[in-house]
């Protein structure tokens, strides 16, 4: 087991907090625990990818950063308008 | 050798950033306190995280690609963070200036507080005033 599927393992316990804030805060808490989530799954897509040798996984982060985005966008123009 | 004790240095930095940010998220009041703590895990760390790939394989595809993903995470954040702040403060307020909302069948000039009377101007409020207006 490499140091970046180490890494990769810790983040996603680090994801826990962020977890049960999306679960139980407001609907804005709850917003702002998502994109924390999301960011930090952009880095464990890349981690894995580097750590398992497998470049062809290294488009799952790169896809995913890019739906951050849309999707961040999305959730906070309904949250604005419609929630 | 020193690339890998490198590599885990930058690794382990990029792993306390994002559990430190996950902790502020955890235990901030708001969501206007908890967007702070977004800002180290979705700029800091994947700088760490890219600089630990371009330490260990150097520039080729792999690196090029978690570059690609980090330049996307730093230009969206700001973005993000501003729209969650906007839309987080019209959920509670019904408007992100600082002036309360003007109701339709009341008239603007006696319920939007007179900022001029203060001292001070406000060429948003005037603007939003303007708008009710007509």
């Amino acid at each position: 087991m490499t140091s970046f599927v180490i890494a990769a393992i810790a983040m996603l316990v680090a994801l826990v907090p962020a977890g049960v804030t999306l679960a139980r805060g407001a609907l804005a808490d709850a917003v702002v625990g998502f994109e924390f989530i999301t960011s930090v799954a952009v880095m464990i897509f890349a981690l894995l990818a580097e750590g398992f040798k497998r470049p062809g996984l290294f488009e799952f982060p790169v896809i995913l950063a890019v739906l951050l985005f849309g999707s961040g966008l999305v959730f906070v123009r309904a949250l604005e308008r419609w929630l | 050798m020193i690339r890998e004790v490198i590599s885990d240095t930058l690794l382990a930095l990029a792993v306390l950033t994002v559990a430190a940010s996950a902790v502020g998220v955890a235990v901030s009041q708001n969501a206007y306190a908890r967007l702070h703590y977004v800002t180290p895990a979705a700029v800091v760390a994947p700088v760490l995280v890219a600089l630990a790939v371009f330490v260990t394989e150097g520039l080729d595809q792999n690196t090029g690609e978690t570059v690609l993903a980090l330049v996307f995470l730093v230009a969206a954040a700001p973005f993000l963070s501003h729209a969650t702040i906007r839309a987080a403060r019209i959920r509670e307020q019904g408007n992100w200036r600082d002036v309360p909302p003007v109701p339709d069948s009341a008239a603007p000039d006696s319920t939007v507080p007179d900022r001029s009377a203060r001292g001070g101007t406000d060429s948003g409020a005037e603007a939003v005033r303007a708008r009710e207006a007509s």
